[in-house]
């Protein structure tokens, strides 16, 4: 892997540091998260600079890379956790503890120091928040720069920087100084950020500092063990590769510290194990930024470029426990295909995003038209409103793959673009041809939200029809019956 | 026992000839692009059966469990229309598709100026795109043709380990043979070869570098030609390993050059159902006689 994968000491509170960073080179890893405070490095000691010596050599032999952080519970208010925080009314003590772990990333020579914004008090405004964190933070880059030293805020649920786009938000009103960055923990992802672990990384981009790794549920805060929770860890993986990360990713699992050597065990497995599995879509995504820089630079590259995707990615099915042969929901390469359609957006102009995707539609073969298709779905769920030329030429393409009776193509034409744009009679057609040639209407997106009176007639019609010929009825057809109404919520 | 036909018009053929292919083994073929019978009149209707060998034709394919692939190219009688030739600038976005095995079928029909023009330029798309080259010869002049043939793939630079030469008979094997290329036989219910002759040209030859197809088209053909050819090699004497070789692992060998084969078995379909070459031959005592 491109970047140090590292283990967070708060995960091993039940060990001395010594043994713990043993234990954890022993397994493969060559960095650390190391959190200030009880019990492994208490940063108000008197002998701090012999205990920040020792650890430095031991660092050195190992060849571990270290971040600070610095989310100790009770560090500075025995009495309430993570108090006093930057958005407090009164907060001199925080401000003083992240200036002195400064000096401590200093001495150690540290990749950065992580921190977080804090829970806003409950009868504080939103903007007195926010001032409050400004002004303490751009005293604290102020003394981290002079120190060279990077700092990365982190967004966590329920603070008032819960999101990457309230760190990059933060760093606008500090006035962008380079040394603050942000640190991201992929399990809070799936708990608050709106486009998941992969969206929240792409947003970091080169502000990414520091990661924190662990699995989570979307309805709770907890930091859970690889394979608990629905992180995409071989995505979130890919996607830091795809970024150019370089920096210190740390398992974070501070409430298993009672299993902590088995879990340093099972966690480096499952990111070894994680890593292989994004290898399709790392290659996926180095065949997208090698393809969008040669059409940027040559657009007569462009059909082509579009073609070699299948050479380059293979045939695998993007689903396939779900769907083994690919036709439901694309093949690696469909899906690369629609990203890459997703990525000329932003280097042609809409008149000619339209000629693209016609030029690549009707040159295409299946595979290549599967793939235009999911891109206009890309394109779709992207923009809500997409250019009219660009809306009229994929109307034009998706109504000529549904005259089709190839499953793939056909399956490709009833995603989020035809949800979004179909009229009402050819979008019920399409799901009733579905239904006729076997297809999962898994297949279709927004089927909850556009079902109507009539598709459930014509429905009912087929089944009739099926009957009478003394042949089975496709159990999808009962999907179809019982339309819900258009105040019907989805689950 | 495993069939790869590598030379077989499906386009022109029923959904009972897929399941009678799967049936005799047949788990991959090649269809090249040729003639339709009736003339073509313009470049959009190549297009159209280029991309029908590529889309449609694949599908159905593997509706029966058939890895499909195709060879694209001009062909050598419609290269004397002049409102076909322009079809050659269309070639290369075709050249790098998914599954695109060979240029082909090129050649020569009538050995007219215009084919040789025709055949030597997509000699040379070959050579640029790294793909073999699928050669027809002349059903009139067949020797001639074949010498000529043989003249212009020396003259282009192609390895001729990337060149077939396809439709041969006793009369232009040996040729073929010794120019280093592969020798492709084609066999048919009354013209071009029979089982019989063609095990004997095995017996003669060798099975290295030999291609068998059945070349089954629009016309008076049958596309259990391969299987055929198979068991009249076990009848004859010949071991299974020996038609492996030429019915799978020669096409393998030689369309694998171009880097597009697609040979893992179509999911829904269970790669162990080949029918077994031993009990082959409706279980007739002749093959057990003639294994002995």
């Amino acid at each position: 892997m491109p970047f140090s994968l590292g283990y967070g000491t708060n995960g091993f509170a039940d060990h001395p540091l010594p043994v713990a960073l043993t234990l954890l080179a022993e397994q493969g890893y060559d960095a650390v998260a190391l959190t200030l405070g009880h019990p492994h490095l208490d940063p108000f000691a008197d002998d701090l600079d012999v205990q920040l010596r020792e650890l430095r050599s031991r660092l050195d032999d190992l060849g571990f890379r270290i971040v600070i952080e610095t989310g100790t519970r009770f560090l500075l208010d025995p009495r309430h956790k993570h108090r006093p925080a930057l958005v407090d009314e009164e907060a001199a003590a925080r401000v003083d503890f992240l200036r002195h772990a400064v000096d401590i990333a200093a001495a150690l020579q540290a990749e950065c120091v992580s921190f977080f914004s804090g829970i806003l008090p409950s009868d504080t405004a939103p903007e007195t928040g926010w001032q409050r964190l400004t002004s303490r933070v751009a005293d604290i880059v102020d003394y981290a720069g002079r120190k060279n030293v990077l700092l990365a805020v982190e967004p966590e649920p329920g603070m008032l920087v819960q999101t990457v786009a309230d760190a990059l938000r933060l760093r606008d009103q500090v006035g962008r100084p380079d040394n603050l960055r942000i640190t991201v923990d992929i399990g809070h992802c799936v708990v608050v950020e709106p486009s998941g672990v992969r969206g929240a990384l792409l947003q970091a981009g080169p502000l990414l500092a520091n990661v924190q790794l662990d699995d989570m549920r979307s309805h709770a805060h907890e930091h859970l063990p690889f394979g608990e929770g629905i992180v995409d860890l071989p995505l979130a993986l890919a996607t830091l590769a795809e970024i150019g990360y370089r920096g210190v990713a740390a398992v974070e699992l501070p409430r298993h510290s009672h299993d902590a050597p088995g879990l340093a065990v099972r966690s480096i497995q499952a990111l070894r194990t994680g890593w292989e599995a994004s290898g399709s879509m790392r290659e996926a995504s180095g065949w997208l930024t090698q393809s969008t820089t040669a059409v940027a630079a040559d657009p007569g590259t462009l059909t082509t470029v579009f073609a070699t995707a299948g050479r380059r990615l293979g045939r695998n099915p993007l689903r396939p426990e779900a769907d083994p042969s690919g036709v439901l929901f694309g093949t690696t390469t469909d899906h690369a295909r629609g990203r890459f359609i997703g990525s000329l957006a932003g280097l042609l102009s809409p008149d000619d995003l339209a000629d693209a995707l016609l030029a690549l539609y009707g040159g295409g073969d299946s595979a290549e038209r599967r793939g235009v298709l999911r891109g206009l779905g890309d394109l779709a769920s992207s923009a809500p409103n997409l250019p009219d030329a660009v809306v009229s030429v994929g109307l034009r393409v998706t109504t000529e793959a549904l005259r089709t009776n190839e499953s793939g193509i056909v399956a490709a034409a009833v995603g989020p673009f035809a949800a979004a744009h179909l009229d009402q009679h050819n979008w019920r057609h399409a799901v009733l041809k579905l239904v006729f040639m076997g297809i999962s209407l898994s297949a279709v997106a927004g089927l909850r939200e556009r079902a109507d009176a009539e598709l459930a007639r014509m429905a009912g019609d087929f089944a009739a029809e099926r009957r009478a010929a003394g042949r089975s009825v496709p159990e999808d057809v009962q999907l179809l019956l019982q339309p819900s109404s258009s105040s019907h919520t989805s689950s | 026992m495993r069939i790869f036909d590598p030379h077989i018009h499906m386009t022109s053929r029923t959904t009972n000839d897929y399941e009678a292919l799967y049936a005799s083994g047949v788990r991959a073929l090649v269809e090249p692009a040729f003639w339709l019978g009736q003339p073509r009149t313009n470049v959009g209707s190549f297009t159209d059966y280029f991309d029908s060998l590529l889309g449609w034709e694949r599908f159905r394919a593997a509706q029966f469990g058939i890895r499909h692939h195709a060879t694209i190219a001009l062909n050598p009688k419609e290269a004397n229309d002049p409102r076909c030739v322009p079809v050659l600038d269309e070639l290369p976005r075709y050249l790098v598709k998914e599954g695109v095995v060979a240029v082909g079928e090129i050649g020569y029909d009538s050995m007219t100026p215009a084919e040789d023009e025709a055949f030597s330029r997509q000699l040379e798309l070959a050579l640029e795109f790294s793909l073999p080259a699928m050669v027809h010869t002349p059903h009139r002049e067949k020797l001639a043709g074949t010498h000529r043939t043989l003249d212009v793939v020396r003259e282009s630079g192609i390895a001729p380990g990337m060149v077939v030469v396809d439709h041969l008979n006793e009369t232009n094997a040996e040729i073929v043979k010794d120019a280093g290329a592969w020798m492709g036989f084609s066999i048919y219910p009354d013209t071009k070869m029979d089982e019989q002759r063609m095990v004997a040209i095995l017996q003669r030859y060798g099975t290295e570098r030999v291609l068998v197809n059945s070349a089954a088209d629009w016309g008076r053909s049958d596309p259990l030609k391969t299987s055929s050819t198979a068991n009249a090699m076990l009848a004859a004497g010949f071991t299974a390993d020996d038609v492996d070789r030429v019915f799978w692992l020669n096409p393998v060998e030689f369309y694998g050059q171009s880097g597009q084969l697609i040979l893992d078995p179509i999911p829904g379909f269970d790669a162990a159902d080949l029918p077994d070459a031993g009990a082959g031959f409706e279980g007739n005592s002749v093959l057990r006689g003639a294994r002995a």
